[in-house]
């Protein structure tokens, strides 16, 4: 397809670290390497982290002054991004915004701005949200208002489209999609496309000693949603059960005083070593002493930790939540429901297929490898991008109708909240006019840096060896 | 497209694009699973609580007024004042007996009356000082802050009833709602001309909004029949001693018993047929774990 000029748009984005964070950036870079034009908007992180980034390989990062009110996430007020993203889709003549993360307003924004330049919107969902609490029901009709906008959405597991399906507002009469619903559905824009991990980076150990120890590891933020409290009632039984059983537990967060507690309570100092925060290059390392991994999760929309695992060569026993059921094959994975029972039943059943040889590490690494890579995402993404790059776009009175469908408050404010958009696009392109913006001339050829890069490195050989002669004959030194 | 089966996973390469919609989608959703429909006897049964809250707001109420325009004797509030406690003490009894199935010990009702008495007695000390209280604030500010208080203990009372066999702590709201209804009856207090009526008056708020709450929640669970027909005569001596003073109260009163009594629950009930929970495989799970081995 023809190369496209991408604008991600994120609130979580490199230097922070996650899931989110990670996804945008391996896209972005296998984008770029398949022709594509990709720029990064996200919000600054003063002191340092502010203005525009270049990040290897050629991906230039627009950090936007905004402040951050929780997590990472900036505040969503709807007008005050439009200036800067104006300046930015036309400075870098941007064909598609790529808005990620349904608590990132940004990217809300960012499609919610976006038809003013004739630019086209792709947003991926990346969580699962309930429907029965307050933030969720807040964050969810945010999210119905910027996804009526929208022309494509990307979801990354099934269980994750259908939860942003229902999020976005859309009712269904009858179980089945084919039966109308109350709003206007249009199936053909609801795409899965799962995660990606890099697999070199996860390769199994295979000097492992060989002695009877089962370890089994544990990697998560320590945190109610990640279902500690079962790992605390559970890893006791199981050390009981099996005192060949060690655990290495990594990871920090609320639930850590439990699970010292725990320790102590049991006296298990031998058998669960505590390994505190691990950071995201040492997973490996961490992952690599184990054979089994254990996860709690009380939700999860991929499980991006699991398959990480998998193709580190660890059996994994999960419990069976969100997206975690379709993410790897039967027999490399055990299934435990959220109870501390079963949880232990799937345990003994994975330390017994473990301790029987009956695992093999590497073709479980090789069968993860054949399932998930970044440049079949970035394809299969790319068809999406022409999917709503072929689409014909909708007028602005399209928009107000289906705007109007949200309902007949929020639908209203929803429409005010667009036509007052409109109005100060208009104020913009007559203070800040389109010849005044200072356009982007140069893009990054990573061959010229390539060639460059070359011939700085020689020629900083050649001083040094200079130097060095020099000094052996005795020469004047220092700079 | 090939023949083969469409299936729910991630990892395997199928031959669908990834915006094909299976006819499985959404199979999952469960819709009001934790539905339980109400029933109209039964509100109105719960709604008695509140009812029977709001009437002893105005019967307290009623009473301050003939206490402050001389109509009433304090020594007659006083007297009947301990007669309801006694009566309310044998109820209360009764009701303890009828719940955990064995008399109240001796010794704890010893300990009950001494208790009382102590009360009683500090009172009585007490309300010299109580009278003169607020004697440089101006009464209006006493009437406003007497109504923000009595809002604020019917906003946060605690209607429900005494679950059977087991002694819930209290919650702090219905503690501040106790609190503001003290409070509240203490600012009126200090503005009544003699210590007797004082102590009367504030005598009589403990046994309104100390202690018939405790009787009240026992009463829920106990004896239906009975605790519709003190909810019947609750409301009936508020309205009727509030007849006299001024018509539009009454007519006031009425109306908001007869709707919170009535018209709520079936409000409620009309209300519920919008309903429309959703659940799915996406909703935080609840983990199970065994309490009795830890």
């Amino acid at each position: 397809m023809d190369p496209l000029r991408i604008a991600m748009i994120c609130d979580f984005f490199h230097p922070n670290v996650g899931g989110v964070e990670n996804h945008i950036y391996m896209l972005s870079a296998e984008l770029i390497r398949r022709g594509h034009k990709v720029v990064v908007i996200t919000h600054s992180h003063p002191p340092d982290r502010v203005g525009v980034r270049w990040i290897l390989p050629g991906l230039k990062v627009y950090y936007i002054p905004f402040p951050t009110i929780a997590s990472s996430a900036t505040l969503p007020n709807f007008f005050t991004f439009l200036p800067y993203l104006r300046s930015i889709l036309l400075r870098e003549r941007i064909t598609l915004v790529h808005g990620h993360a349904s608590l990132s307003s940004l990217a809300h924004e960012g499609i919610l701005h976006a038809h003013h330049m004739g630019v086209r919107t792709v947003f991926t969902d990346h969580s699962l949200f309930g429907f029965d609490d307050a933030a969720s029901i807040l964050t969810n009709k945010l999210l119905e208002g910027a996804l009526c906008n929208v022309d494509g959405v990307i979801c990354v597991s099934h269980t994750g489209r259908e939860n942003t399906v229902l999020r976005a507002g859309y009712r269904f009469e009858s179980k089945s999609a084919e039966v109308s619903s109350k709003r206007k559905f249009d199936p053909t824009i609801w795409h899965v496309i799962p995660n990606a991990l890099v697999t070199e980076k996860f390769k199994p150990t295979l000097d492992r000693v060989a002695d009877n120890t089962v370890t089994v590891v544990v990697l998560s933020r320590l945190a109610y949603r990640k279902g500690i409290d079962l790992l605390v009632a559970t890893a006791p039984r199981i050390c009981e059960l099996f005192p060949n059983v060690r655990f290495v537990i990594g990871g920090d967060g609320p639930k850590l005083i439990d699970l010292l507690q725990m320790r102590e309570k049991y006296l298990l100092q031998d058998q669960i070593i505590l390994r505190g925060p691990v950071r995201h290059s040492d997973v490996r390392s961490v992952l690599a002493e184990g054979s089994i991994f254990l996860n709690t999760s009380l939700t999860e929309s991929f499980g991006i930790a699991i398959l990480e695992a998998a193709c580190a060569g660890l059996y994994v026993v999960s419990t069976r939540v969100g997206g975690v059921p379709e993410v790897l094959p039967a027999d490399m994975i055990s299934f435990a429901h959220p109870e501390e029972d079963d949880v232990i039943r799937a345990m003994s059943e994975a330390i017994k297929i473990v301790s029987e040889g009956r695992h093999d590490p590497l073709s479980a690494h090789e069968r993860v490898k054949s399932f998930y890579n970044w440049r079949d995402v970035a394809e299969r993404t790319e068809h999406v991008y022409a999917g709503v790059m072929n689409s014909v776009p909708m007028t602005l009175y399209e928009r107000i109708q289906r705007n109007l469908e949200l309902g007949p408050y929020f639908g209203l404010i929803f429409v005010v909240i667009l036509v007052v958009d409109c109005f100060f696009f208009q104020i913009l392109e007559w203070t800040m006019p389109r010849e005044d913006i200072d356009y982007v001339e140069f893009d990054w050829e990573q061959e010229k840096f390539e060639k460059v890069a070359r011939e700085e490195t020689m020629q900083a050989q050649e001083e040094s060896s200079q130097r060095d002669s020099r000094d052996s004959d005795g020469g004047v030194r220092g700079f | 497209m090939s023949s083969r089966e469409w299936e729910k996973v991630l990892w395997k390469k199928h031959p669908y694009p990834d915006n094909y919609i299976p006819h499985t989608f959404l199979s999952s959703l469960r819709k009001n699973t934790n539905f339980k429909p109400y029933t109209y006897w039964p509100l109105v049964l719960a709604a008695c609580s509140i009812t029977q809250h709001l009437s002893t707001v105005f019967i307290f109420l009623a009473t301050f007024i003939r206490i402050y325009d001389g109509s009433w004797d304090p020594r007659y509030l006083v007297w009947s004042s301990v007669a309801i406690f006694l009566l309310g003490y044998v109820i209360w009894e009764v009701l303890e007996y009828k719940t955990l199935g064995y008399l109240v010990k001796h010794a704890d009702r010893a300990k009950t009356f001494k208790s009382s008495i102590l009360v009683f007695l500090a009172l009585m000390a007490l309300s010299p000082v109580l009278r003169t209280l607020t004697a440089a604030t101006s009464s209006d500010s006493i009437w406003a802050l007497a109504a923000c208080l009595f809002i604020l203990n019917v906003l946060l009372a605690d209607y429900g009833s005494l679950r059977p066999y087991g002694h819930t702590r209290d919650r702090l709201t219905s503690v501040l709602s106790m609190n503001a209804a003290i409070s509240s009856s203490v600012v009126l207090a200090s503005r009544l001309r003699d210590d007797l009526s004082v102590f009367a008056l504030i005598l009589f708020s403990v046994q309104l909004f100390a202690l018939y709450p405790l009787v009240r929640t026992r009463l829920q669970v106990t004896d239906a029949f009975t605790y519709a027909s003190i909810t019947i005569f609750l409301p009936a001596l508020s309205i009727y001693l509030h007849s006299s003073p001024t018509n539009i109260i009454t007519l006031i009163l009425g109306i908001v018993l007869v709707f919170i009594t009535f018209v709520a629950p079936a409000l409620l009930l009309w209300a519920q047929s919008y309903k429309n929970e959703i659940r799915g495989p996406w909703d935080v799970a609840v983990p199970q774990i065994n309490t009795a081995d830890h």
